[in-house]
């Protein structure tokens, strides 16, 4: 910090198109998120488009019905990845959702760089689906901010499928409000991107909500996907359970940054953070930091972290009993990563997710 | 059917040094018989299980293995698999995720295919599957749960048999199928095993127990120790250990 970087074309072009302003300023003095951001430390979003082609992009929405409203609206959180977006985008689409609704979003990004706000509300006693698909093209980038808030009572279920994207890069950051007793059941499967990074804020401030964070990734070779989340729990009776699993073959990049902070006033929280990484091969990474805040003295909270291979003696067993090392090897990260999609809630949901992490496998493999 | 002549293999650990276990197994096992291996902990009966289907944790270092008239030492498991060599575990291994059935008839279906023959039907396999399963008294809810978790040992043992029942394998190898079989159990498991006998297909029984042998009626007993194969003789072998224990082989191994 402290020495003004050099910033690269495409940040000085990022530059170019904003209006002067604070905005401005923070880029241009600043640059975009790299590696020496504590927060970004294995996501060089910088270096991923210090060569990325600067022009407009193209981004398709493909959304399953019209917006009830276009509104201009701030992003919260208040970081530079979702400010650009804000500030790059001409309205943000608000849909407010109805009682059994599912919306789908598809986001694809063309060549160029591309910025997106969208919101969504889930007004008190509704219960929603929300899926949304992301993929980008060589040679694009898009950067996405949501804005989600569930009103008393309500439910949702957020389901993310993040396309494996060689070439292209991904930034999507989520601010999530839960008020009282809402009900958050959010699940990802990503394959990555030359840089995926797929970030999401919950805010527990009412009473007793429950949210449930989770997702299966698997990052072929040259690709990377960070999901970083960040829980405050603020209100008190509040419940996080995270469950993510990951999977990384060779020159694969998994980072699983976890965060939940647990304020004073947050008694009785129940917090459980779990997230577990299988290497399948030798130069295979993931990188993990999973971090508890407690400031409540009357809470229960836990977190776990471990990585490692395929188990040997299972591998040697299937072999045996006929199955190639390939297969053997399929079938067990299959069972490895399977268990937080097993957890989604509406079978056909779950059934095509599983589908998917299938097809993969089997390109893998 | 299995020819294994002076077979010595050791293992590299991650750390420290390597070590060898096998010294020079000479041992023929005929189509059709049952042939039974002795010897005290310790003296490489499960090592040369592994090595006789592949274990890539250990190191062949001199010798041979030759399976239905072909040089074997070379091939994956699952090319020995598929040639119909089946290893019942002394400690099956636990696969959470993966149920039984779903994995049978996946591995049945790898073998035939490895072998240029055709599938086999669902319906068929599950048929089969229920029939021999009701011979060994495993329950349809024990056939949905993953491979060998939260079962007890007897129980694992008894999957293992069925699977060997399912696979159909020519030359099956039961390491220590007997530990942890109630008394019922065992019985019920060698029926499962004697079932499976026929003039073309062999087994290696290792066991510690005079108990399998006199159910599954070995044609030969062979005595191990350090490494080797030190004695060899008929059933009565076997009687001759369980009065007098492995001390005086032991000593002729030194
Ligand atoms: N992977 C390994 N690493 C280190 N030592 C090993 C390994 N595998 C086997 N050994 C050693 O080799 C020797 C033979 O082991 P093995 O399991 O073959 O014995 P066994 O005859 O089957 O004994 P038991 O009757 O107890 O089953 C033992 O001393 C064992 O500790
Ligand atoms: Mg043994």
């Amino acid at each position: 910090m402290g020495v003004i970087p050099q910033l690269s074309a495409f940040e000085a072009a990022l530059a170019a198109s904003l209006p002067a302003g604070d905005l401005r300023s923070v880029l241009e003095s600043g640059g975009l998120p790299h590696r020496r951001v504590e927060a970004w430390k294995w996501s060089d979003l910088r270096g991923a488009l210090a060569r990325a082609p600067s022009g407009a992009g193209a981004l398709t929405v493909d959304v399953s019905r019209k917006a009830d409203q276009i509104a201009r609206l701030d992003h919260q959180p208040d970081l530079l990845m979702p400010r650009l977006a804000a500030g790059l985008s001409d309205g943000c689409p608000v849909y407010d959702l109805q009682d059994g609704e599912t919306l789908s979003v598809g986001f694809e990004a063309g060549e160029g760089a591309s910025h997106h706000i969208a919101a969504v509300n889930v007004p008190a006693g509704v219960n929603a689906i929300l899926r949304e698909r992301y993929h980008a093209a060589p040679g694009g980038f898009a950067n996405i901010a949501l804005r989600i808030v569930l009103g008393e009572g309500a439910s949702l279920t957020r389901i993310v499928e993040q396309d494996a994207s060689p070439d292209g890069v991904l930034v999507v950051t989520t601010g999530i409000d839960l008020a009282a007793r809402a009900n958050m059941h959010q699940t990802t499967l990503g394959f990555g991107a030359k840089l995926a990074r797929l970030e999401t804020h919950v805010s527990h401030a009412g009473e007793g909500a429950q949210l449930s964070l989770g997702g299966s990734y698997l990052v072929a070779s040259g690709l990377h996907l960070d999901q970083t989340g960040i829980v405050q729990h603020t209100g008190p009776n509040g419940a996080t359970h995270e469950l993510f699993k990951g999977a990384a073959a060779k020159g694969g990049r998994g980072v699983f940054q976890g965060k939940i902070h647990v304020e004073q006033a947050a008694q009785k929280t129940d917090a459980q953070m779990n997230h577990r990484g299988l290497l399948l091969a030798d130069g295979a990474e993931i990188h993990a930091k999973p971090e508890l805040e407690i400031y409540a003295d009357d809470v229960v909270c836990a977190h776990g972290n471990a990585l490692g291979a395929v188990d040997d003696e299972a591998l040697f067993y299937m072999r045996q009993r006929g199955l190639t090392e390939p297969r053997a090897r399929a079938l067990l990260t299959r069972s490895f990563l399977a268990e937080p999609l097993e957890a989604i809630e509406d079978e056909t949901v779950r059934d095509a997710l599983l589908a998917r992490l299938d097809a993969a496998l089997e390109a893998v493999s | 059917m299995l020819e294994i002549k002076n077979l010595h293999a050791r293992v590299n650990p991650e750390e420290g040094e390597a070590k060898a276990i096998l010294k020079g197994v000479d041992l023929t096992v005929p189509a059709g018989e049952v042939h039974a291996i002795m010897g005290p902990n310790g003296c490489g009966k499960s090592t040369l299980s592994y090595v006789l289907s592949g274990h890539n944790g250990y190191e062949v270092t001199d010798g041979s293995v030759s399976f239905l008239g072909e040089e074997i030492g070379e091939l994956e498991p699952e090319e020995r698999a598929a040639k119909g060599l089946f290893l019942s575990f002394q400690y099956p291994v636990e696969i959470p995720g993966v149920p039984t059935l779903t994995f049978l008839k996946e591995a049945a279906n790898a073998q035939l295919e490895a072998r240029g023959e055709g599938e086999i039907s669902a319906p068929e396999f599950i048929k089969r599957a229920r029939e021999n399963a009701a011979k060994l008294g495993i329950s349809n809810e024990m056939l949905k749960r993953p491979v060998n978790v939260g079962f007890s040992g007897g129980e694992k043992k008894r999957m293992e048999i069925f699977q060997a029942m399912m696979l159909e394998p020519k030359f099956l190898i039961l390491d220590e199928t007997d530990s942890g079989l109630d008394i019922d159990a065992l019985r019920v498991v060698a029926d499962g095993v004697n079932a499976l006998r026929s003039p073309e297909r062999s087994m290696l029984v290792i066991t510690h127990y005079q108990r399998l042998l006199e159910y599954l009626k070995p044609d030969v007993v062979h005595v191990m120790a350090d490494g080797r194969i030190v004695k060899t003789g008929g059933p009565e072998l076997a009687l001759e250990l369980e009065a007098e224990g492995y001390e005086k082989f032991s000593g002729a191994a030194a």
